[in-house]
Formats: structure tokens, sequence, C-alpha cells
């Protein structure tokens, strides 16, 4: 499903900052993984390679059995938007418009008709359990509730792979657990996620744990939950 | 993503941020409104001006008596210029419009107490072809009345102001007959002219002067009487004059075009008539026309250039917001980036709503130059008349192409932000 083979990530010039340092890893469709690592070790610079926001100095990358590291721009945003689908810690929704506009953006690029969106948008928002919230903008919805639709909006266009950028680190510990919960929910029902976390008790609750430290994975282990 | 939501969220970013739009929405509005302010001037000005070619006659070609070089020996083979001339000329060339000969004699004029010296003018019914701009009580003469020298007259009637006097006709004062004619009806009358008694068969009220199309060629005498009797009772000759003689002759050929072949002719049947005396001399109008044509572009262009600083000045207001815009929402760009928005799709949505903002100065600039036309000059209305349908579209094109144009560069600028920067971006 997501497959990284020797991956290098040069900041500057040659010689410059290695980010990435030959790192190689490959994730199965379905499986639940977490990336985990001290601030520093490249695991920002992998999730934008990964969500092709950015590109590897040389290494491969292929997602759904296609080489995608070294694509156009254009190829790229065709590809981050029909098969990714982003969480943010800082949830990024888009402050002036209602959930559901928000939920409804990335179906917009990919070209979905306006009735076609807002249906989905709707069923997507009663999904994370925001039914009756449609219309509330972002200020007027709590944390967690942001995080839910931010949720939703990721799989607007139904992602084969779902990245999520330490999704619980600007809520509260309950909070974090009910999103958390959101995540094994989907989980089950078989999509393919990546989640990059501190935290040791939410990644303890993924298939298995990448441990990153100086731009390459120093362990791969699965934790006791899943064994 | 669409066109029609590129729309919405743009209406939206104009909507929250009022202040910032209004300030680049003013700049193109005034813009906007100094262009159609143009607009409405120069095409005003170009309908009077062609109103009055129209009147005046676009194949105008005046015969004017001069006094011919040379001893009387040479000067006497001719009989000067007459009546016979126009007569030639008419046979001679009869598809011409108007051949009006006209003599001017000074004569003192009295209606019971009032006298006055005043000018008159020997016409034929030919006259009225040109320049006719009157409304007529009674009527004009017939050949009827020039063929029995009729002791008959027409006076003209100035036509005053239409709207409030201006400042400046203060000191325009009118000749002291036509007062008198202002002040009297005299139409049916008889008024001593020198020795002799005339009917007044017709009064000629001339357009108020503020609307009179004839700012080109305009004069003449306030009292009128048929060629034949200015001829017979009016002129003071000397000898060499012919009982016949006149002043000038009038030709309009119809058209600019054919003035050269009609000029040409009659200097040749003319010169034939007077036997080489040059004691005449043709004059047409075509320099004239092309000098004042010329003028009138010239000023068109003069006044274009300012709207168009002004809508520059618009454009730049437009091209600081979309960067203010841009700047301010450089995370919003990441987020969309994120979500799969192509670099075309950015760009697409800060020029929509650039052009949205121009588009929205358009109509403000319109409803502002309405509004100063009809408030800032004299005739409004009559300029406001001369907008053409297509005036206003034009305008909004330029207001939104400036809106586009300025904003080209900033959205190019925001369409290729580096996602991740732009994520990171607090």
């Amino acid at each position: 499903m997501v497959g990284v083979d020797n991956l290098v990530k040069v900041y500057g010039d040659a010689g410059g900052y290695r980010a990435l340092n030959g790192i190689s890893f490959h994730i199965p469709k379905g499986q639940f993984a977490a990336i985990m690592g001290p601030s520093g070790c490249g695991k920002s610079t992998l999730l934008n390679i990964l969500g092709l926001m950015d590109q590897p100095t040389s290494g491969t990358y292929s997602l759904d059995g296609v080489s995608v590291g070294s694509l156009s721009d254009a190829a790229r945003t065709a590809v981050r938007r029909d098969k990714l689908g982003f969480v943010f810690q800082a949830f990024n929704l888009l402050p002036r418009m209602t959930a559901l506009q928000n939920v409804c953006l990335p179906m917009g690029y990919a070209g979905l008709s306006r009735v076609a969106r807002r249906e989905r948008a709707f069923h997507l928002l009663k999904k994370v359990g925001l039914e009756g919230k449609e219309q509330r903008t972002p200020l007027e919805l709590s944390g967690g509730e942001r995080q839910r639709v931010g949720i939703a909006r990721s799989l607007a266009n139904s992602p084969s792979l779902l990245l999520a950028d330490e999704p619980t680190g600007n809520l509260d510990s309950k909070t974090a657990v009910e999103i958390m919960d959101l995540f094994k929910g989907l989980h089950a029902e078989g999509m393919t996620m990546l989640l990059v976390t501190h935290d040791p008790s939410l990644a303890a609750q993924a298939d298995r744990i990448l441990r990153i430290k100086d731009g390459n994975v120093i362990a791969d282990e699965t934790p006791r939950a899943a064994a | 993503m669409n066109v029609g939501e590129s729309f919405r969220t743009g209406f939206v970013e104009i909507w929250s941020h009022k202040t910032r739009s209004f300030l680049s929405f003013s700049s193109i509005a005034f813009g906007v409104a100094a262009i159609l302010y143009t607009f409405a001037n120069v095409n005003n000005m170009y309908e009077r001006r062609t109103k009055a070619f129209d009147i005046a006659g676009p194949g105008r070609m005046d015969i004017e008596k001069k006094e011919a070089p040379g001893s009387a020996a040479v000067t006497g083979l001719s009989k000067g210029l007459t009546s016979a001339d126009a007569a030639a000329i008419r046979a001679a060339l009869p598809w011409l419009y108007m051949v009006s000969p006209v003599l001017r004699v000074g004569e003192e004029i009295r209606d019971g107490d009032f006298v006055d010296r005043t000018s008159i003018e020997g016409v034929t019914p030919q006259w009225r072809r040109r320049g006719w701009v009157f409304t007529m009580r009674g009527r004009f003469f017939d050949e009827y009345d020039l063929e029995t020298a009729a002791r008959v007259c027409v006076l003209q009637e100035p036509g005053g102001w239409a709207g409030k006097k201006p400042f400046w006709a203060r000191w325009w004062k009118d000749d002291g007959f036509e007062s008198h004619v202002k002040r009297s009806d005299l139409l049916g009358r008889t008024l001593r002219i020198g020795d002799g008694l005339y009917t007044v068969i017709g009064v000629l009220k001339n357009p108020p002067r503020d609307k009179d199309p004839r700012w080109f060629l305009r004069g003449g005498s306030s009292v009128l009487v048929p060629l034949t009797t200015a001829q017979r009772y009016l002129a003071k000759r000397s000898e060499t004059d012919a009982l016949d003689g006149v002043d000038t002759i009038v030709v309009d050929t119809g058209a600019v075009e054919t003035i050269p072949r009609a000029r040409r002719r009659i200097e040749a049947l003319l010169s034939g008539r007077h036997r080489g005396v040059a004691d005449y001399e043709v004059n047409d109008f075509r320099e004239m026309v092309q000098n004042m044509l010329e003028n009138m572009r010239k000023y068109a262009v003069a006044v274009l250039a300012v709207g168009i600083v002004a809508i520059l000045a618009g454009g730049v207001g437009i091209m600081n917001v979309t960067l203010a815009t841009i700047f301010s929402r450089i995370r919003e760009i990441g987020v969309r980036r994120a979500l799969g928005a192509t670099r075309a799709d950015i760009m697409i949505q800060f020029l929509t709503e650039a052009m949205l903002l121009g588009v929205l100065g358009g109509v403000a600039g319109i409803s502002l130059g309405m509004l100063g036309i009809k408030n800032l000059s004299d005739d409004g209305a009559e300029q406001i008349a001369a907008l053409l349908w297509w005036h206003f579209p034009a305008t909004l094109a330029i207001s939104a192409g400036t809106a586009l144009l300025f904003a080209l560069y900033p959205a190019y600028q925001a369409s290729r932000l580096d996602p991740v920067e732009a994520l990171r971006y607090e």
C-alpha cells in the first residue's frame, strides 16, 4: 500500500541538513501505523513527503503500487486530492466557512457537483457525530468538534491513506480519547492510517509503531494491545 | 473548483474585509467614473459637432466678392459677382443642393417711434436649405416674391436662454433691433426700411442660445428681404457694380466628397463669365472641418488619458489589496493546497476575487459617474443622453479587466507558495 525505499531528504545544497537519511518501510493496506520520535527526528519531513506536499531528494515512494515521489506538482496535487486525507493538529479549518462548507471543500476541487458534495458532507458529518451542527462555523464549535469536522473533511474524497499529524495535540485527554475512538472506528472499516504522535498511550492503540530518530527507523514494534 | 464556487468564496472574503475591500473598490470606482465622464463628454461633443456640420452643410463653399487687382480698364471687363452667376452655376450644375446668392446692405429701420440702423440681407428661397434651426411664424419668401421684388421682409427673433442665463451672458447684448423684435409682435405689421415700406410676412424664432447648434458659421442679419428687392431698392451701388450684384454665393454640394469636383467646374465657369478678372474668391471648409475633427480627437485623447491614469491608480489599489489578502491568508492557501487545490485553482480564486472587486467598483463608479455628470456639468441630462448603451459594458469591462490585470502578479505569487511553508505559517 505505502512503500518508501531509501528515502533521503536534504535541505539546502548537497551536504546540507539530512532530515531523512535513507529511510525505508512498508505499510500494508488496512494497517494502522503510528510514527513516534523526538522533535527534529524527521517526522514532519516524512509526513510532508508521504502527503505529497514535498519531494524527496532521492529514494522512491509508492502509493497504491504507483511511484508518486517524483511526479510534477499538478500530478502530485491530483493524487493528494484523490488518495490522501489530512488531519492536522491545528485542525486548519477555514474560519469563515461552515462545517458543511469545510467538508465540501476537497470535493469541490475534485469536481463533484454541488448536490453530490452536500449530500456526502452531510453523511460524513453525521458519521463523525456532528449531525445538526453542519451550519456552524469553526468558532461556534468546541475543539473536539472542530477536529471531527477535520476528520470528516479528510474523508471527503474517500482517500486510500489517512495521514494524521498529532490530531489530539490540541485537545484535552477526554476529547482525545473520543477522537482516537473515531480513528479506531475508521480503522475497523478498513482504512489505512498513519498517525504521527508524541503520546505513547495513543501510539499503543495502533497496529504497529515505527520509532524514528535522526531520519531513520530505529525500531519497528508491535504494541502489546494489538498483539 | 468551479467558478461559481470561487465567486461565492470571493463574496464572503470581500464581505468579511469591508474596509479593505471598500478602499480598493473606491479607487476603481473613481477611475471608472472618470472614464464614463469621458465617454459622455466625447460623445456629446461628437454629436453636437455632427449636428452642427449637418446644419451648416458638409459640402459648403462660399464664393465671395472681392476687390479685383489691376486697373479699371482690366477690371471693367467684369460685371462683378451677380445673380446671373448664381443662375449660371445652378444651370451648369443642377445637382448642387444649394446655390444661395446673398446681398448685404445696411439701412435705417423704423417701426413707429423705434429707429435703428441694422444690416439687411437680400436672399432667395434657397437660403432656407441650410442652417434652418428656426421655428417660423408666417411664411418665408417664395419665387413670386423674388420675381416681383416684393416689398416684404422676414425677421429673426433672438432665442434667449433655455435654462438660467449664465453669468457671462450679462455682457451679452442683443442688437437693438433684435430686442425690439423680441419685445413686440411684428408679424403682419409694416416697417419702414430706408425709404420704402415693407410688410413683415414671417418671423423666425432662433433656438435658445445655449442650445443653438450653429456654433459653427453663425451670424447674419436679423432682417431678410428678397434678393431682388434688396438689389432694386436698398443696394448702394458704386458705378461699376451691376444691377444684379451680390456679395456672396453660398454653394452646397451636399457632401464633402463632391466639393473638389464642383469647385473646379465653378471656377472654370466663373473665370469665363468674368473674363479672367479675379474679382471673387472661392473658399471651402474642408480644412476647417479637418482641423476641428483633429482638435476634437486631441481633446478626447487628453480626457481619456486622465481616465486611464485614474483607473491605473485603481488597479494599483486592487493589486495592493490582493497582496494584503494573500498575505493574511497564506495558511489558508496551504490548507487548500493540502486538500487538493492546484496552483491554477488558487490563482483562479484570487483572480475571481479581484475581478469581483473590479466589477463592484465599476458598478459603483458608473453610479458615481452618472451622479457627477448630472450634478457637475450644466448640460448633464444631455450628456447622459449622449452615453451609448455599450459605454456601460465597456466601462465594466475596463474595470474588471484592470482588476484582473493587476491581480495577476499577486495571484501568481500566491499560486507559487510552497504548501509546506504555507501550512506552517502563523
